[in-house]
C-alpha cells in the first residue's frame, strides 16, 4: 500500500517536472516564432497545438508516427534504466526495418513473422555494442555510433545485393528504397481493421495498440519481476550488483539486446505499415534519434514514454501544417529546448525532494544523512 | 604518386575537423565534463562562420582580403561555438544537470535551428550556405605554378587555412594540458574535484574553462569541416561530433595520440572514394554497390582497435559527475 | 594573556536535518599541539572544514592573532597559513608526487610550469623533515604512509602554520603513529601550531598538550592533558566510560567451516601478485580477525573469497566443498555471508528502498519471487520483520530510499541482511568504519552473537583496538602474506605492529590447520 503511494509521489514530481518544461517549452517556441515572423506567428503556434485534433486523418497520422518512436523511446529508456545509454537506436531501428522488410518482400513471410524478423534484427545489432561493454569496457555511446554506420551500409549492401527487394523490380521506377508492399506482399502489411477508412489515413493500423501494450509490459518487467529488479540494481550500482550476486556482464547485454529489439519493433512497426519505403542513403535514421528527447521527456519511465511519444507526435505534425510560413524543424527547436529546460525542472524537482526529505529527517532522526558517494568514514557531514 | 598525394591530401583535409572537435571534447572531459554535445558546437560554428563568409563575399569584402577574411571567420566559429558550448556548461556545472541530457537538447538544437535561420535569410527551401572559392588557397597565390608533382599535389589540392590553424592549436593543446598551471588544475578537476578543491582551485571556473574550450575548438571544427564537405554548409555536420569523440576515445584523451587516431580514421575514410584507383584493393566485382563497404571501413577499424586497445584505456576519472561544494 | 593563534568562538553549523556545530568554542595557542577529540559524528570534521574554509558557519566568527578573519575558501586559509591533512587523502591518483605538492601553489615563467625549481624545495624540505618520498612516484604507486608524507609536504611546502591532522593515525602502524608524533612534536618545538582530530585516547594522551572535546556537536570542554587521563576523556566524549572489552563466553571452536590453502590473487594495480600463498582456516564458534595495515591485499583477498574476483591459484573449501570457481551467488548459497568494506560501493544500492536492500541476497528465493514475480507483500513484511528485529532508523520504514539512511542505520541493515541469512560463515570487512561508539558495540555484539550460535567469523580490521578485543585469534597480513598468527591476550599492540609494518615475521608451518 505504502509502496503504491511512495511510486505515485515520485512519479508526480516527474510529471509536474515534465508538464512545466514542455509549457516553458512551447514558450519559447511562440517567442520564436514572433521573432521570425510575428505576422503568422499567432496562426503558426495554433497549427502546432491545434494541428493534431482539427480532423481525423492528423488525429491518425499522430498516432501512426507515434508507434515507431514509442519503441525507439522504450529503447532508450530501457538502456537508461540498466545505466546504459543506447544513442544506437537508430541503427537497430535500420536493422529492424530490414530484416522485417527483407521477410516481407524476398520471403513472402506474413506480418507476424515480419515483426519477429524485425525484433530479432534489433536484438542482434542492441546485442554488439551490449557486449563490447561487458566484454571488453568499451564505452557503449562510442560503438553504438560506429554500429548505426555499419548498420546503415551493411543494410544498403545487402539490399541491393538483393535486387527483388527494390521497388524497381515491382515495377516502380525508383532504385533506391525497397519495394512498396501493397505491390510486394499484402500479407506483410499491418492490419488496418478498418481504421483506415474510418479515420481516412492510409497508414493507420494497429502498430499503435502493440507498442502501448509493449510499453505496460516493459513496465511490469521493470517494477514487479526479478529480472527487472537485477537490471536495475545493475543500472543503479554495478558493484552492488555484482556483491548481490548478479551478473552485471550479463544484465548489461541482456539489457541492450531487449533495447535493440525494442528499435527493432519499431523499424518493422513502420515500414510495415505499406506508406513507406526504406530510402537507401547515407543518413541515419532519424526516428532512431529521436527515440532519446522522447525517453528523457518520460524520464524514462515506461508508461510515460506513452504519453511523450504521443507528445512529440503530436507537434510534428502540427509543424508539418506551419510549412511554408514556418521551418517543421521549428518542432525540433521546441522538442530540444523542453529537454534543455527539463534540466532546470530536475533541479526544481530536487529541492522539492531536498525539502521534504529536510522535514521528514528532523522528525525522524538527529542522524546526519550520509549520501555521498565517497564518504565512507568520518562525520564529514 | 599523384594518387597518394590526392589521397594523402584529403585525409589530412578530412583529419582537420577531427582533430580540432576531438581535441575540444579532451579538454571538456579532462576538466570533468562528458560533452556529447559537439556535434551541436560544430553546426553552430559552422553556420555563424559561413553566413559571415557568404556575406562578405557578396560586399567584396571577402575576393579582396581572401585569407583575412578566412581567419575572421575562423575566430568567428570560434566565438560562436563558445557562446553555445556556454549552454552546456551552465546545465552541467550550474544546474548540475545530466550532462548527457543537456548534451542532447544541444544536439537537437544547433542544426534545425540552423534550418530555420538558413530559411529566414535565404528565403524558404535554400538550406545550403555555399562556400565561395576564394577561401581555398591555391598554389598559385604564393607563386608555384605547377602542381603535378607529389608535395605541392599534397599541399594544394585542397588547402584552407584551417588546417595550419589546427597545426597551431594541436601544439599549443600540448603546451596548454602539460605544461601550464592551466593544465594542471583542468586536468585535477577532471580526476579529483575534492582535492583541486581542497587547495583552493575553482572547480566549477576550471569546468567552464574546459567546456568553452571544447567550443572554440569545436566551433573551428564546424568550419573546418564544411570546408572539407565541398558542398556548402547544410545543417549538419555528418556526425563528425560524435566521431571525434569515438576519436578522443581512440586517443585515450591524450593530444598526440588524437592527432594520430584523426589521421587514421581520416585515412580509412578517404580510402573508399579512391578505391577504384588503387590497383591492389579488393574491387569486390561481385557485389552491387560495393562503395558503401569502404564506407563502413573507418568504422570498423575504430571498432577493432578500440577492442584491442580497451585495457589501456583510462578516463579521467571524475568525469560524468556534477561537483557539489555542499557535499564533500 | 594567553598568545591565541586561532580563535574559533560560538561556532555554529546547520546541516539538512542535523547541527553540526552548536555554539562551539576552541582557542588554538601558539606551538602547541591540541586534539580535538570526539566520536565519529560529534561534529569534529565540520569545525576543522570550517576554519579551513571548506564550510561557511551559519554563526560565529573566527579570530587570528586576535584580529577577526574571513575564510571563506581554502585558498582564503591557505592564504592565512592553515593547511589540512584530511583523513581521506586529497591526492590526485594519476599525478606524480611532486604535482600533488604544487597543485593550487604553482610559479610559473611565460605561463609555464616551474617544476624544477619546485623539485629543490620539496627535496629539501622532505630531507628536514625526514619525510621521504619520491618526487616522481604516481600517488596510485605509492603506499598510504607515504601518500601522508605528500599530504604534510603539500602544508609545508606552503609554509603553513596552524596545522590540522584529521584521524592521521587511521591508516599506520603504531610504530610509524610514533614516528608521526615524532614529526608533530618537532613542528610544535619550531612554532608551528597543531589541530590533531582524533578519537583515540591514548594518542591524545601521549602527544598533546591540550585537549577540545565535542560530543553531538556541542562543546563538553577543554582541558590540559597533564590534569586528565583516559577515563576523564572518555567520560567526556561519550557521557559515560566505554567497555573497551567485548562479553565474550567461553567457547570451544567446533568443526572447521572455511579453509583456504596456497590462495594466490593477482594484482590490478601492478604485475605482482597482491595475495600470496595465503593458508589458514576458520571453525565453528570462532573469530578469527585477518590485521593489517590498509592496502596490504586484504581487499583482493576478501573479492576472491567471496567470488567478486578470481584466484590465480589455491584452494577455497566450505564445509568441505570447493568453492574456488563458484560464483558469488554460489558461495552464498554454500553457506557465505559478507558484510562488505565499503557499504556505499558495493554493500547498498543508495538509489533503493531500504526493503528492496534487505532482500538484495535473497530476492531470488522461492519466499520473495514467484516465477520471476516479486512477491511485494513478503518482501515487505520480511523487511518490517528485519527492520524490528535489527532497530534499524528509517524515517519512511521499508520504502525509505537508504541514500538517506545514517550511516550507521545503513550498516545496521547490512548487517540485518547479513546476519539474517543464517549463513555458517560471516565474512565481515571493516564493519564499525566510521560508526560511532553505540553503532560499534551494536555491531560488535552482532559480530559476538554469530560466534556464540556456533558460526564461523571472518573479521578483517584495520582497527588495532578492535582486533585485540573481538578476535579470538588473529592472523596478520603484510604484502599480500600472512606473516604471523597470534591468540589476542598473548601478544601485545607494538608487538602486532611489527609484524604489520613487516619489521618480524613468523613460520607458521605448524599452525596450519
Amino acid at each position: 500500500m505504502t509502496k503504491k503511494r511512495r511510486f505515485s509521489f515520485r512519479g508526480m514530481d516527474s510529471l509536474i517536472a515534465s508538464v512545466v518544461s514542455t509549457l516553458a517549452g512551447l514558450l519559447f517556441g511562440f517567442i520564436l516564432l514572433l521573432i521570425f515572423n510575428p505576422a503568422k506567428a499567432g496562426n503558426g503556434f495554433l497549427n502546432i497545438l491545434l494541428t493534431g485534433v482539427r480532423s481525423t486523418p492528423r488525429l491518425a497520422k499522430v498516432l501512426y508516427t507515434a508507434a515507431p518512436l514509442m519503441m525507439t523511446g522504450l529503447s532508450v529508456g530501457f538502456a537508461f534504466k540498466t545505466g546504459l545509454f543506447n544513442i544506437g537506436a537508430s541503427g537497430q531501428f535500420t536493422m529492424g526495418a530490414f530484416l522485417a522488410l527483407t521477410g516481407a518482400i524476398s520471403w513472402q513471410l506474413s506480418w507476424p513473422m515480419c515483426l519477429l524478423l524485425g525484433i530479432l534484427g534489433g536484438a542482434v545489432w542492441g546485442a554488439i555494442p551490449g557486449i563490447c561493454k561487458a566484454l571488453f569496457n568499451v564505452n557503449e555511446v562510442i560503438t553504438s555510433i560506429m554500429f548505426n554506420w555499419i548498420g546503415l551500409f551493411t543494410v544498403n549492401v545487402l539490399t541491393y545485393n538483393n535486387p527483388v527487394m527494390l521497388a524497381s523490380a515491382w515495377g516502380d521506377v525508383s532504385k533506391e528504397r525497397t519495394a512498396a508492399l501493397a505491390k510486394a506482399n499484402l500479407d506483410a502489411i499491418l492490419p488496418k481493421l478498418g481504421m483506415d477508412k474510418l479515420m481516412k489515413f492510409n497508414g493507420m493500423n494497429i502498430a499503435i495498440f502493440i507498442t502501448v501494450i509493449v510499453a505496460v509490459i516493459i513496465w511490469f518487467i521493470l517494477q514487479k519481476t526479478t529480472f527487472g529488479y537485477e537490471l536495475k540494481a545493475c543500472g543503479f550500482n554495478r558493484n552492488a550488483s555484482q556483491y548481490a550476486g548478479i551478473n552485471p556482464r550479463r544484465a548489461i547485454i541482456q539489457s541492450m539486446v531487449i533495447a535493440g529489439a525494442l528499435a527493432g519493433l519499431g523499424g518493422g512497426l513502420y515500414y510495415l505499415s505499406g506508406t513507406v519505403q526504406l530510402t537507401l542513403g547515407k543518413e541515419l535514421s532519424a526516428m532512431g534519434f529521436n527515440g532519446i528527447p522522447v525517453a528523457m521527456l518520460a524520464a524514462s519511465h515506461p508508461i510515460g514514454t506513452i504519453f511523450s511519444a504521443l507528445f512529440i507526435s503530436y507537434i510534428q505534425v502540427g509543424g508539418d501544417a506551419m510549412q511554408p510560413e514556418f521551418a517543421r524543424e521549428m518542432i525540433d527547436i521546441i522538442i530540444a529546448a523542453i529537454i534543455y529546460l527539463s534540466a532546470f525542472s530536475l533541479l526544481m524537482r530536487e529541492l522539492l525532494g531536498h525539502a521534504k526529505k529536510r522535514r521528514q529527517q528532523v522528525l525522524e532522526t538527529v542522524e546526519a544523512p550520509e549520501d555521498k558517494p565517497n564518504a565512507n568514514g568520518g562525520e564529514s557531514a | 604518386m599523384i594518387i597518394l598525394a590526392d589521397i594523402l591530401n584529403a585525409t589530412v583535409l578530412f583529419a582537420v575537423p577531427l582533430i580540432l572537435v576531438a581535441l575540444g571534447g579532451m579538454f571538456s572531459e579532462r576538466s570533468g565534463i562528458i560533452n556529447i554535445a559537439l556535434e551541436g558546437i560544430m553546426i553552430v560554428g559552422a553556420l555563424v562562420s559561413c553566413l559571415f563568409l557568404s556575406a562578405v563575399d557578396k560586399s567584396g569584402f571577402g575576393p579582396a582580403n581572401p585569407q583575412l577574411s578566412m581567419l575572421l571567420a575562423i575566430l568567428i566559429a570560434s566565438v560562436s561555438g563558445m557562446v553555445y558550448s556556454a549552454l552546456l556548461a551552465f546545465a552541467s556545472i550550474n544546474l548540475k544537470a545530466n550532462q548527457t541530457i543537456g548534451g542532447v537538447a544541444l544536439n537537437m538544437l544547433a542544426p534545425a535551428f540552423a534550418i530555420v535561420l538558413t530559411w529566414a535569410i535565404q528565403g524558404q527551401g535554400n538550406t545550403t550556405i555555399f562556400i565561395p572559392t576564394w577561401t581555398r588557397i591555391s598554389a598559385e597565390s604564393i607563386g608555384v605554378t605547377d602542381i603535378s608533382t607529389f608535395l605541392p599535389r599534397f599541399l594544394f589540392k585542397s588547402f584552407y587555412l584551417t588546417t595550419p590553424a589546427a597545426l597551431l592549436l594541436l601544439l599549443a593543446s600540448i603546451l596548454v594540458l602539460y605544461r601550464t598551471r592551466l593544465g594542471l588544475r583542468l586536468r585535477s578537476c577532471g580526476e579529483h574535484p575534492q582535492a583541486a578543491d581542497s587547495v583552493g582551485i575553482n572547480v566549477y571556473k576550471m569546468r567552464y574553462i574546459g567546456v568553452l574550450i571544447s567550443g572554440f575548438l569545436g566551433g573551428i571544427g564546424g568550419l573546418a569541416f564544411t570546408l572539407a564537405a565541398g558542398s556548402g554548409f547544410q545543417s549538419q555536420v555528418a556526425g563528425y561530433g560524435f566521431l571525434a569523440l569515438a576519436v578522443m576515445i581512440f586517443g585515450n584523451w591524450k593530444p598526440l595520440n588524437i592527432f594520430l587516431a584523426s589521421l587514421l580514421f581520416a585515412f580509412f575514410k578517404i580510402l573508399g572514394s579512391y578505391s577504384s584507383s588503387i590497383p591492389f584493393l579488393p574491387q569486390f566485382k561481385g557485389i552491387a554497390s560495393s562503395e558503401y563497404i569502404y564506407m563502413m571501413l573507418p568504422y570498423v577499424v575504430t571498432m577493432i582497435v578500440l577492442i584491442l586497445s580497451s585495457k589501456k584505456s583510462r578516463a579521467p576519472k571524475a568525469e560524468g559527475i556534477p561537483y557539489d561544494k555542499g557535499m564533500r | 594573556m594567553d598568545d591565541f593563534v586561532i580563535e574559533m568562538l560560538g561556532i555554529t553549523k546547520d546541516f539538512p536535518g542535523v547541527r553540526a556545530n552548536d555554539d562551539v568554542n576552541l582557542q588554538l595557542r601558539r606551538g602547541e599541539i591540541h586534539a580535538l577529540l570526539g566520536e565519529n559524528g560529534a561534529g569534529k570534521s565540520t569545525l576543522m572544514s570550517v576554519l579551513f574554509g571548506l564550510y561557511q558557519p551559519d554563526r560565529g566568527r573566527i579570530l587570528m592573532n586576535g584580529k577577526e578573519v574571513r575564510i571563506n575558501s581554502p585558498n582564503d586559509a591557505n592564504a592565512l597559513k592553515i593547511g589540512m591533512v584530511h583523513q581521506h587523502f586529497k591526492l590526485v591518483e594519476v599525478f606524480t608526487v611532486l604535482e600533488n605538492i604544487i597543485l593550487g601553489a604553482e610559479t610559473t615563467r611565460l605561463g609555464l610550469l616551474r617544476k624544477d625549481e619546485a623539485r629543490k624545495r620539496v627535496m629539501a624540505l622532505s630531507e628536514n623533515y625526514g619525510l621521504k618520498v619520491d618526487p616522481d612516484a604516481r600517488i596510485e604507486d605509492i603506499s598510504v604512509g607515504m601518500q601522508q608524507r605528500v599530504e604534510i609536504l603539500k602544508m609545508l611546502y606552503r609554509d603553513n602554520e596552524i596545522l590540522i591532522f584529521d584521524e592521521p593515525t587511521a591508516v599506520l602502524t603504531p610504530q610509524e603513529i610514533d614516528e608521526l608524533m615524532g614529526i608533530m612534536r618537532s613542528f610544535a618545538r619550531e612554532g608551528k601550531s597543531i589541530l590533531f582530530i582524533t578519537h583515540k585516547l591514548n594518542e591524545i594522551m601521549a602527544v598533546a598538550d591540550r585537549c577540545t572535546v565535542l560530543r553531538k556537536g556541542r562543546l563538553m570542554g577543554t582541558v590540559n592533558i597533564g590534569d586528565t587521563d583516559t577515563h576523564k576523556l572518555s567520560r567526556l566524549m561519550v557521557g559515560r566510560e566505554i567497555s573497551f572489552t567485548v562479553d565474550k563466553k567461553n567457547l570451544e571452536p567446533g568443526e572447521t567451516v572455511l579453509k583456504v590453502k596456497g590462495v594466490t590473487v593477482p594484482s590490478k594495480l601492478h604485475k605482482k601478485n597482491a595475495v600470496k600463498d595465503v593458508s589458514f582456516s576458520v571453525r565453528r564458534g570462532e573469530i578469527v580477525c585477518l590485521a593489517g595495515i590498509e592496502g596490504n591485499g586484504q581487499t583482493e583477498f576478501v573479492s576472491a573469497l567471496t567470488g567478486l574476483e578470481k584466484i590465480s591459484g589455491g584452494q577455497v573449501t566450505l564445509k568441505g566443498r570447493d568453492i574456488s570457481q563458484a560464483t558469488v551467488r554460489g558461495r552464498s548459497v554454500a553457506g557465505m555471508s559478507h558484510i562488505p568494506e565499503d557499504r556505499h560501493k558495493h554493500g547498498l544500492i543508495l538509489d533503493f528502498t531500504l526493503q528492496d536492500n534487505l532482500v538484495l541476497q535473497r530476492y531470488w528465493e522461492g519466499a520473495f519471487q514467484n516465477r520471476g514475480v516479486i512477491r511485494g507483500n513478503e518482501v515487505r513484511a520480511y523487511a518490517e520483520k528485519l527492520i524490528a528485529q535489527y532497530d534499524v532508523r528509517a524515517g519512511e520504514g521499508p520504502d525509505t530510499f537508504t541514500r538517506s539512511m545514517s550511516g550507521g542505520n545503513q550498516q545496521k541493515a547490512i548487517v540485518a541482511r547479513e546476519m539474517d541469512l543464517g549463513r555458517d560463515l560471516l565474512v565481515a570487512v571493516q564493519p564499525t568504519r566510521g560508526l560511532d561508539v553505540g553503532a560499534i558495540e551494536y555491531i560488535h555484539s552482532q559480530i559476538v552473537r554469530a560466534r556464540d550460535e556456533m558460526r564461523a567469523v571472518l573479521l578483517v580490521s584495520l582497527e588495532l583496538e578492535e582486533v585485540m578485543n573481538v578476535s579470538d585469534r588473529i592472523l596478520v597480513m603484510y604484502e599480500g602474506e600472512i606473516v604471523g598468527e597470534f591468540r589476542p591476550h598473548e601478544v601485545s599492540v607494538q608487538e602486532l605492529g611489527l609484524y604489520m609494518a613487516g619489521a618480524k615475521r613468523m613460520e607458521r608451518e605448524g599452525v596450519r590447520a
